[in-house]
């Protein structure tokens, strides 16, 4: 992915850019928070309309076993969990949509340290992962590889 | 270990300046050895364009491909310039501290150079853009004219195989382009109905990209990829073009992997240039003459770090001149799917000339940017065109994938004391040279020139229908290099400048510089591959008739 896509949470998190969606991730074990991470990922990215949810790629999964991640997302989780209990649920994953989306846009807006970067890195990786997934490509136009067949429409109004 | 001066010739450096020297000192009969500090690149191996990640790839990267250089602390920035701020409306800004980011400049090590990585743009530059100084008070004037650039113009041009239209206006031309234009793109045509109401002239754009087969190369199936690699090999890229045809000689050596680390003289001449082993070890080559072709950052660094040879202007180093660049996206009602055709497939001259923005000496130039934008991807387009997550913002990405345009503007760069190339005090490479290190700070008309480059990039984009702007980027907070130039300047004057109008050290006979490093001027946003070739060619007659 090119460098000016991540270039705004360079300043908050040490990502290594360009070949976050090629990298063999190293799991660090973090079970208890898959259930919270797989319904960010699907507040984020929820599908529909014959696209998947994150969680059905199984991309909460990835982002949860990149090890450089660890710190903001045991963060980020614990700050999620915390909003929902303040109003007497169990955790994130206990909100409804509304609810869910709430708690996204409070963190967003949040000057906690690492919160507002929490919401960013999972959007940033959360979002390359799942619109480059060939099940999500698929449904679009022009998403496939540049060769070898280039574009022999190039000239006329899109397909 | 030491080589004997088994060649007539060392170039050190085999991008666009030194492929095209030893193309021109081969086939006037003289041996060459070619040095680079890169790798060889195999265009069918190297360039994965049909993997389903493609998005996620950029140029790739070998062992010893990418140079190391430090930066000088960016600028402090000082005034609001909401036009020039960069950042996207889903990512946001890319500045948040207040200091110009001070990131890369785009350079390939290896045959071929950065070339290999260039989007193919083949343009000769204006001919009042070379009179800076007598013309219009700023930077310094070439100590050629247009004139006698052009056969050489012409020469780079047929081995490359341009395809540009009949006429591009002031650079006139004494042979037609070798290959016919390009067809515009459906969106450089919707862009192009903009220009028209804004009373710009848009036309296809002289691109080093085949339009027809020619010398054995096929032509362009207009995938929009040219700056990750052409695997087909129409992108005229010098490891295909001037290397290809100086191998045929038989008279031209090629050396990969092989970095200039310190230059030996003596009296009037150098005798030898040191380079690097893969093993540690350094060679120690007799040069009977040596051309330094890498380039505006790696010739003044080589130069410098050989106790500052051909320094006694001072001069090495000085009037750096990176890229003065705006790229704007805005959304269109309708699809346009500009990753489809040649990136840069048109373009306005209409404000090239030095005089031409009213009110700021220096010139510029307009094009469709779609290919240059790095959003040809859908996860790039949904993450920095949609600001937002959820339902919502999954609708937008559905409905407004394949709207976006661009359009992107580079201008005349003036130098100046403050940007320059020096070496890094501490910072060394593992043969122990020390780093380019690069300070960069733009002046007040380059600010003006940047203001006027966006402000006609939205009205450009507006007219077009794609008022919706998203995005925009530039390098008035953002140092993001495609163009460097200046740091050994040519001119008459042994005082001001470190070559003469043919390349050749004021003090040094047999010491030649053939690339970026010469130009005393920018030009009005023209890219310099092709003016880099042109000059190598005339420096290589020269050293022939020497």
């Amino acid at each position: 992915m090119k460098r000016r896509n991540v270039l705004a949470l360079l300043g908050a998190l040490a990502l290594g850019g360009t070949t976050l969606l090629r990298r063999a991730f190293a799991p660090f074990g973090q079970e208890a928070e898959a259930p919270a991470m797989a319904a960010v990922a699907d507040t984020m990215f929820p599908g529909g309309d014959g696209l998947p949810a994150a969680s059905a790629l199984g991309l909460h999964d990835r982002v949860l076993a990149m090890s450089e991640l660890k710190t903001t997302i045991t963060t980020g989780i614990a700050w999620l969990d915390r909003y929902a209990a303040s109003r007497g649920l169990a955790g994130f994953a206990a909100l409804d949509e509304p609810g869910r989306l709430a708690a996204l846009d409070a963190a967003f807006a949040s000057n906690e340290q690492g919160i507002r970067s929490f919401v960013l890195a999972l959007r940033l990786q959360l979002g390359l992962a799942y619109y480059s997934d060939p099940a999500v490509k698929k449904a679009f136009a022009y998403t496939g590889p540049p060769q070898p067949d280039g574009f022999a429409d190039f000239q006329e109004p899109p397909a | 270990m030491s080589t004997e001066a088994n060649w007539d010739v060392v170039v050190v450096g085999a991008g666009a300046g030194g492929a095209a020297a030893a193309y021109g000192m081969c086939r006037r009969g003289l041996s060459v050895l070619l040095l680079d500090a890169g790798p060889r690149f195999d265009p069918a191996t190297d360039y994965p364009l049909t993997q389903a990640d493609w998005e996620a790839r950029e140029f790739p990267e070998k062992p010893d491909s990418v140079g190391k250089v430090t930066f000088a602390p960016g600028e402090k920035l000082t005034r609001q310039e909401p036009l020039l701020a960069s950042g996207s409306r889903g990512i946001g800004p890319m500045v948040t501290d207040g200091v110009r980011l001070m990131e890369k400049y785009h350079h390939v090590r290896g045959i071929g150079g950065t070339t290999l990585h260039f989007t193919g743009e083949a343009h000769r530059i204006h001919p009042d853009a070379m009179k800076m100084n007598s013309r219009f008070g700023v930077a310094a004037d070439w100590p050629i004219d247009y004139a006698e650039l052009e056969p050489y113009y012409t020469q780079a041009e047929e081995l490359v195989g341009v395809a540009g239209p009949q006429s591009q206006g002031v650079r006139w031309r004494s042979r037609p382009f070798p290959l016919p234009p390009h067809p515009l793109s459906y969106a450089a045509k919707t862009l192009g109905r903009g220009a028209k109401a804004v009373g710009l002239d848009w036309q296809a754009n002289s691109r080093a990209a085949l339009s027809q087969a020619w010398n054995g190369r096929p032509p362009c199936n207009y995938c929009g990829a040219c700056n990750n690699g052409c695997p087909r090999a129409d992108k005229g890229s010098a490891d295909l073009t001037f290397i290809q045809a100086a191998l045929a000689t038989g008279r031209c050596e090629i050396r990969p992997n092989s970095p200039a680390i310190r230059i030996e003289a003596s009296r009037d001449r150098v005798v030898a240039v040191l380079v690097g082993r893969a093993d540690g070890s350094i060679e120690r080559i007799a040069s009977p003459n040596l051309v330094l072709a890498c380039g505006a950052v790696e010739t003044p660094r080589l130069l410098l770090a050989s106790d500052g040879l051909a320094n006694e202007s001072g001069e090495v180093g000085q009037n750096f001149m990176d890229t003065l660049f705006t790229e704007v996206g805005a959304l269109h009602p309708e699809p346009q799917h500009g990753r489809r055709g040649l990136p840069n497939d048109a373009i306005s001259w209409d404000f090239n000339a030095p005089d031409a923005i009213p009110g700021v000496v220096g010139g510029c130039r307009f094009y469709n940017g779609a290919g240059e934008s790095e959003l040809g991807g859908l996860a790039a387009f949904a993450l920095r065109a949609i600001p937002g997550w959820g339902r919502q913002h999954a609708q937008s990405v559905r409905s407004l994938w394949g709207h976006a345009l661009h359009v992107s503007a580079i201008g005349e760069r003036l130098p100046n004391r403050d940007s320059r190339v020096d070496l890094d005090p501490t910072a060394r490479d593992r043969f122990g040279m020390p780093l380019a290190r690069i300070a960069s700070s733009l002046g007040e008309l380059d600010v003006a020139r940047l203001r006027f480059m966006a402000k006609k990039s939205h009205e450009l984009l507006a007219a077009s229908g794609a008022s919706r702007v998203y995005e925009s980027y530039s390098s008035w907070d953002w140092f993001y290099a495609t163009h460097v130039l200046g740091t050994c300047r040519m001119g008459n004057d042994p005082g001001s400048s470190v070559v003469d109008a043919f390349g050749c050290s004021h003090r040094w006979r047999n010491l030649w510089i053939a690339d970026a490093s010469v130009f005393p001027s920018s030009g009005g946003g023209e890219a310099p591959a092709l003016t880099i070739h042109a000059l190598a060619l005339r420096t290589a007659e020269r050293i022939r008739e020497r």
